[in-house]
């Protein structure tokens, strides 16, 4: 790349090609004020607000500095007069209209900055008339416009739409009554917007700020008096972030520039971090009252749990926990006792955990929700390439020429990953959404192929069927990198798009477009989500993804890859270090004896070399008292199992049960022993996301009252197993896991430390970690991979005359999963804060429902009472409701059906029906 | 600060949040437009079908729009409300009055008595039949003051000729009539657009003679326009080429008149400049103010390709929609492009970057209008008509205290005093000739006492003003020089984008100085300088010219 040499105040300067001259100038030391212009990847400079301002030799007017490229030669001054009087000017102006410093709402704002950096403090003109002065808007809960204190830099406008491409944010009007306006100049709470806050970290003025940080007049109620950088505790996308903190709580989180987010965050790692503070946090080890019975269909309050439980001395509770489950152990034959793991907890509290059960409990019957996301898909791709993580990160979008999401919603599910799609969409990617449900990102697709649920191979299957009917297969590539597709081709050759299209309901035409669209990309990539594992034949639609990015060679380079999205922030980790009771950490099987050995050597301990019982599985051996005692961390299967009042039902049976949590869960109502944990930000230890970026989270505030470090209450209950453990922290547990693990083994804690986050896998120490994999083959046998043709089989529980409904549940962006958490994020629940069951606008009517009125929603398993809403994005004949609701769970309806390889249920497909009850408030 | 959203409390949250969109709107909208094809860049035309239909554009129908176009509701809402020709109100809001009454304010109108006018009209009008409100200049200088009723402009307008047009339900635009297609062509017209078609004339050649006649851009530039062709050229294709037909600048009329007396001479030259440039597309954008020549626009490019001579497709006529500033050229491309009217940073230029993002022949209407007769009768016919040393005749419009306003056209180099005396029949009786503004409301203002100062391009910037589009209004001893400059910065404010701090924060704090009276000079003159200097387009850069003028020349009759 060519260099620029030009100058600045007299002195010679090289920028770079495309470097502006502001960018020049503060390399070189000189950072002039700037107020539209933010210093970060994702904006671009807009040059609007005249601050930065400067003269160059021969032209008539001045020039903005953040817009302006150098030329050879170019005589630039930033010190003289004009220009210098000019960028006082331009702050004197916006000076005049502000609310006085001292009243204002962000009085450490980086407007303020900017003016007390050209002295400019009052100003000499008059005020706008009060008329003019918009009024502030708080009806959004998270968020304050006040606009009185906008100086029109369009930084949010762009934070909206071009960073976030959320699209609610603009310039109305012209002029000085230019204003900025929310869809239609609706109330912010009322429109389109989805509380991202990028916004608010745009704003420089505070205009538009976290209400949180205001008092009733609007004024700031104080700075924050120190800061943390750590991870954001919801999904796999795996947002950086800081934590602000004040007199000890966490008053906002701002983003971070990591690699996973470039500084941007979601509602609910924006807004969602109150719940630590909430009163029903545990903060006492409670054992359950003698004489009181578990009943499945009993609610106990949270805030009050005296009725079933009373208080005791953590020594106690550790004492009877680790009594008991001994007890059952060496009393009751066969593997009695079991571990559900957390994949929201480190990966050292994951690798202790599954440590205790492999090395206390003496059986592999270890798992956790991993169960009910990416089983399937996991499954195979471990069949077919060998491993069970992405081969290429979210970013990777942006290389891309077509991508594929199908059964995932990102903008609700993984929103920060869903912005870096759509910023590509508007560098050209073509994006084809398949869902039966029309989903945000719909209105950006090329294509958006809504099929008829459930039949997710056979519109796959058709699109093979073309792209090797057509000759559109990469030859070179299947040659070179997979087995089996001669067995395909004869496989597929049945799946005509003619024979399929009455089945999924995609146009012949349609299947034929968008499978060329796919094959002759010269890079594509396919995201997927729970809508193609949570089915009965999850690993098959998987396995129809891998084959159509196989045959087309879309794997291995840049733009190209398969990226299942982890749900859970550590489900990624939690994988890899053995929270899976197949197979021991890095997902070395347990019934390769070479594994055994290894660990039993690294353990010092015999182990048991017999897989264990999955989620459900598990679930199933306690209903059948084959289980008798359970440690359940973090996790909440009365809430997210399939057909959950079973699963209650099971949990009441239990001889023990020991819950370690920070709220007293669904699950819980149902322990012996309730332990208090610590919540996120209250810990340190390393989390993996989707993309395979280990980093790391550090303590922001203490747990409260007496509840503990995780690694802690782990270690004290290894003890009472007679385990002779004496960590002294995360960073001794990393190290030990790093120590077997093959694919981290380059990356120290040290690294994390110093580097916040690094991919694996990693060649060197020095070397950052690969980003695209399987290049060169797949860490298979023969390096090849497998192609595995799938069948059409139809959902375990089909609609008939009388539940005619398909019901599909899943998420809102404002909760996450069973609602733990989000439920008690004072924010995120007063947007969302009851359930509601969605429908399209024919069946309402075809029903005679109205918005609001109540229905009982049933399935051959349960029944529901609550609120119908009406949603455009629904088709007829389907029916939605989030799974995180208490007071209306729907997962007492859902199927339990198994897929046979993944052992995954069908969450995402079971026929109900809709009664309605009473008509609406 | 009372939340006024907070009373306003809904009992259901909708889902997928915000606006829900109505089928029935997408069936009115999906209807309206049917017409034209479904485009983004189509948005304002869109905004036209749907106010001029219904008188206003419910929000509704924008978030019909936005979900048949696919675009944000921010981005539809945002580019309605730019422009003062579109009334967008909430769905229950009542519709605006059946006639809209646009009285035009700006200077010559204001000196012929505008304001009494609409006070008059206001209190004589029923407010549920009717709406008057104030618009900036209609090209009616000559004949003021001015307004629109509907679409009907009346000139020298009083309140009984204006109330007589409402009660008559009179509202639609008066035909035009000038030279006819069939005359133009008898006359040989376009014979020299079918030589260059075919081949029989070299662009070299065009360029040249152009070059060598002075021809500059009259739009208010002068940029030389064979030089113009060059740099477009010199950009590798596909072009387009862009014909700035929104003549606002205060005080200009000529464009107006070119186009009602001989359109096809207007058509013929854009053809001309067109083939030169290899300009995929030609796009005309036409001002609202003007609907009668937009009409008759569409009329005769019908002709042109019933009879041959382009194809369709070619040319396209996009109908601006009240906004000052989409007479500056990037700005303009924006609104063509369907955006709000905000002007380009710049470098680069719209010859490198215009339209679409292509390289963009842009010129106005009267530029194009010469060339036929340039090519035709030489270069030298047209630089003589200068006087003093420059090149070509200049048309003047001349309004304000004068006997005989209207366009003049006079030599490159005349004088005011003899634009005065010799071709607009001296003072009207009873004024004494004071001072004028030699280039519209930007061009700043000259006293009586430098009215001996050759006119044109690049001859009064040394005196802080320029001649711009030419539009010379005249003013005299019983006119109030703060009052006009204060009727100019109104102008601004009302007009400035909003973009950039220095113009949309510096005229109304300008306007706000000016009120007050008494002026504070040095905080004037200082923020004259800092909009000058740093205002991204030109009406930022010039909208303190009538204050600094006002300072310099007239500094012992400010009030």
């Amino acid at each position: 790349m060519k260099k620029i040499n030009f100058f600045i105040d007299g002195k010679i300067v090289v920028a770079e090609q495309g470097e502006s001259i502001w960018k020049v100038a503060k390399r070189y030391g000189n950072t002039l004020p700037h107020l539209c212009y933010a210093d970060k990847s994702g904006y671009r400079a807009d040059g609007n607000c005249r601050a930065c301002m400067v003269s160059i030799e021969g032209e008539r007017v001045l020039a903005a500095s953040c817009l302006r490229e150098p030329s050879e030669g170019m005589k630039v001054f930033t010190k003289d007069a004009r220009s210098k009087k000019s960028r006082q000017m331009v702050l004197e102006l916006l000076v005049t209209d502000q609310p006085q410093i001292d009243l204002s709402h962000d009085p450490e704002s980086h407007f303020w900055k900017m003016a007390e950096k050209v002295d400019v403090s009052k100003s000499r003109f008059d005020k706008r008339e009060a008329t003019m002065v918009p009024n502030s808007d708080n009806s959004n809960k998270a968020m304050s416009v006040n606009l009185d204190a906008c100086i029109h830099c369009n930084l949010c406008v762009r934070a909206c739409r071009e960073v976030q491409v959320n699209d609610v944010i603009g310039m109305g009007e012209r002029g000085h009554s230019s204003k900025i306006i929310f869809d239609f100049d609706d109330p912010m709470g009322d429109s389109t917007c989805v509380s991202c806050g990028e916004c608010v970290q745009a704003c420089p003025t505070g205009a538009l700020m976290e209400s949180s940080l205001l008092d009733k007049s609007g004024k700031n109620k104080g700075k924050h008096d120190r800061e943390v950088d750590s991870l954001c505790p919801y999904c796999g996308v795996g947002c950086q972030l800081t934590f602000k903190i004040k007199d000890d709580k966490i008053i906002s989180a701002d983003g971070r520039d990591g690699p996973a987010n470039n500084s941007r965050l979601c509602v609910k790692g924006r807004f969602g971090f109150d719940y630590i503070n909430n009163p029903e946090r545990l903060t006492k080890p409670l054992i359950r009252k003698k004489n009181v019975k578990k009943d499945p269909n009993e609610r106990v309050d949270p805030s009050n749990p005296f009725s079933h439980f009373r208080e005791a001395s953590w020594e106690e509770a550790l004492d009877l926990a680790g009594k008991s489950l001994l007890k059952i152990r060496d009393n009751v034959p066969g593997n009695s006792l079991a571990g559900f793991g957390c994949a929201k907890g480190s990966n050292e509290e994951a690798y202790l955990f599954q440590k205790l059960v492999r090395t206390g409990f003496n059986n592999n019957n270890v798992d956790h929700c991993t169960r009910m996301c990416h089983a399937s898909s996991v499954a195979a791709l471990m069949e077919a390439i060998g491993t069970g993580a992405v081969t290429a990160p979210v970013s990777e979008v942006k290389n891309a020429e077509v991508a594929i999401i199908i059964g995932a919603r990102p903008s609700q599910n993984h929103p920060v990953a869903a912005t870096f799609i759509k910023n590509a969409v508007k560098k050209g990617l073509k994006l084809i959404i398949m869902d039966p449900r029309k989903q945000e990102l719909s209105t950006l697709a090329e294509k958006h192929l809504q099929f008829k649920p459930g039949t997710d191979v056979a519109l796959l299957n058709a699109m093979l069927n073309v792209i090797i009917e057509e000759g559109l297969v990469d030859r070179q590539y299947i040659e070179k990198h997979t087995e089996g597709y001669q067995q395909l081709i004869s496989h597929v050759k049945d799946f005509t798009p003619e024979e399929m299209s009455p089945i999924c309901g995609i146009s012949v035409d349609e299947i034929r477009e968008t499978a060329r669209i796919f094959a002759n990309a010269k890079s594509a990539m396919i995201f997927w989500g729970m809508g193609i594992s949570q089915h009965i034949h999850g690993t098959d639609n998987s396995r129809c993804l891998i084959s159509l990015a196989l045959t087309t060679g879309n794997v291995g380079r840049p733009g190209t890859g398969l990226h299942p999205l982890r749900g859970q922030n550590n489900v990624q980790g939690a994988s890899d270090v053995g929270l899976i009771p197949m197979v021991l950490p890095d997902y070395l099987p347990i019934t390769d004896k070479k594994n055994v050995e290894f660990f039993e050597n690294y353990w010092g301990t015999k182990l048991n070399p017999n897989p264990g019982l999955t989620v459900v599985e598990i679930m199933e051996a306690i209903y059948k008292q084959e289980i008798r005692g359970l440690y359940v961390m973090g996790e909440n299967p009365a809430m997210s199992d399939p057909n959950a009042n079973h699963a209650r039902e099971a949990l009441s049976k239990l001889d023990t049960l020991v819950v370690q949590d920070i709220f007293l869960t669904e699950t819980a109502y149902l322990a012996d022993i309730v332990l208090p944990a610590s919540a996120f930000p209250e810990k340190t230890g390393t989390f993996t996301n989707t993309d395979r970026r280990v980093q790391l989270a550090r303590k922001a505030v203490n747990p409260p009252g007496d509840a503990k470090q995780d690694w802690w209450i782990i270690q004290e209950l290894a003890k009472r197993f007679d385990l002779n453990w004496n960590y002294n922290g995360p960073d001794e547990i990393y190290d030990e896991l790093r120590n077997c693990m093959e694919s981290i083994k380059n990356i120290s804690w040290e690294r994390l430390v110093k580097e916040g986050a690094v991919t694996y896998p990693c060649d060197d120490e020095n070397k950052p970690g690969n980003e695209v994999i399987f290049g060169e083959g797949f860490p298979t046998n023969n390096k090849k991979g497998r192609l595995v043709p799938a069948n059409v089989i139809s959902p375990d529980e089909v609609p008939d005359k009388e539940f005619p409904f398909v019901l599909t549940t899943g998420r809102l962006l404002e909760h996450w999963h069973t609602g733990s958490m989000t439920m008690r994020a004072s924010i995120l629940n007063s947007i969302e804060p009851e359930p509601y069951v969605h429908i399209s606008k024919k069946d309402m009517k075809r029903n005679n429902l109205q918005q609001n009125d109540i229905v009982q929603l049933s399935t051959r398993r349960g029944k529901v009472d609550v609120k119908v809403r009406f949603d455009r994005m629904i088709p007829e004949g389907m029916v939605f409701m989030p799974f995180c609701f208490e007071n209306a769970p729907v997962n007492v309806l859902t199927n339990q059906a198994l897929d046979p390889d993944g052992k995954i249920p069908e969450l995402k497909y079971c026929a109900a029906k809709i009664d309605k009850i009473q008509a609406g408030a | 600060m009372l939340d006024n959203f907070e009373k306003k409390k809904k009992k259901f949250v909708p889902y997928p949040k915000g606006r829900e969109i109505n089928s029935e709107s997408v069936n009115q909208v999906q209807d309206l437009i049917s017409k034209l094809p479904l485009r983004r860049d189509l948005l304002i035309e869109y905004f036209h079908l749907i106010q001029d239909k219904y008188r206003c554009i419910r929000k509704k129908h924008l978030a019909a729009l936005s979900s048949l176009l696919k675009i944000p509701f921010a981005e539809t809402f945002e580019v309605a409300t730019f422009y003062a020709h579109f009334d967008v109100i909430d769905d229950e809001d009542e519709t605006p009055p059946k006639i809209t009454v646009r009285v035009c304010d700006s200077l010559t109108c204001e000196l012929k008595g505008s304001p009494e006018l609409i006070s008059k009209l206001k209190n004589n009008t029923n407010k549920n039949d009717v709406r008057i409100v104030r618009a900036p200049c209609m090209g009616l200088c000559n004949v003021a003051p001015a307004c629109e009723v509907g679409h009907n402009h009346v000139v020298n307008a009083s309140e009984s000729k204006v109330i007589q047009a409402i009660e008559t339900n009179n509202t639609h635009p008066s035909t035009i009539n000038g030279v006819s297609f069939e005359d133009y062509l008898e006359s040989d017209g376009y014979k020299l657009l079918k030589s260059c078609y075919s081949g029989n004339i070299n662009v070299e050649k065009i360029i040249d003679e152009l070059n060598n006649s002075g021809l500059k851009g009259m739009g208010g530039a002068g940029f030389p326009s064979g030089q113009k062709w060059k740099f477009v050229r010199m950009e590798s294709g596909p072009r387009l080429m862009t014909i700035n037909g929104d003549e606002g600048e205060p005080g200009t009329f000529k464009d107006k008149l070119y186009l009602e007396t001989d359109m096809h001479r207007f058509l013929e030259g854009m053809l001309i400049a067109a083939w030169a440039v290899e300009a995929r597309e030609i796009y005309i954008y036409m001002r609202d103010e003007y609907p009668a020549i937009r009409i008759k626009l569409l009329q005769e490019i019908e002709k042109l390709i019933s009879n041959n001579i382009i194809k369709k497709d070619y040319v396209h006529v996009r109908r601006g929609a009240g906004a000052y500033i989409c007479g500056e050229e990037s700005a303009m491309i924006e609104s063509i492009e369907g955006k709000r009217g905000m002007p380009r940073h710049k470098p680069p230029f719209v010859s490198k970057v215009g339209l679409f993002g292509l390289p963009t022949l842009n010129h106005n209407i009267e530029t194009v209008y010469w060339i036929r007769d340039i090519i035709e009768k030489g270069h030298k016919w047209y630089a003589d008509q200068g006087t003093r040393g420059f090149k070509g005749p200049h048309s003047f419009s001349v309004s304000g205290r004068i006997k005989n306003p209207g366009v003049k056209l006079a030599p490159a180099g005349t004088t005011m005093n003899e634009l005065l005396n010799d071709y607009c029949g001296g003072m009207e009786d009873g004024h004494k000739f004071f001072g004028y503004l030699p280039g519209g409301a930007s061009g700043g203002i000259l006293p009586a006492s430098k009215a001996d100062i050759p006119l044109d391009f690049g001859t009064l910037e040394e005196y802080g003003c320029f001649i711009g589009s030419g539009a010379v209004v005249v003013f005299s001893d019983k006119d109030d020089i703060t009052s006009i400059v204060l009727n100019l910065l109104k102008f601004f404010e009302d007009e400035s984008c909003g973009q950039c701090t220095p113009c949309r924060v510096g005229t109304e704090k300008a306007v706000k100085l000016l009120e007050k009276g008494n002026w504070d000079k040095n905080l004037l003159n200082e923020l004259v300088e800092i909009m000058g200097d740093a205002s991204i387009c030109g009406l930022g850069q010039a909208a303190g010219n009538p204050i600094r003028s006002a300072i310099n020349f007239f500094g012992n009759h400010l009030k």
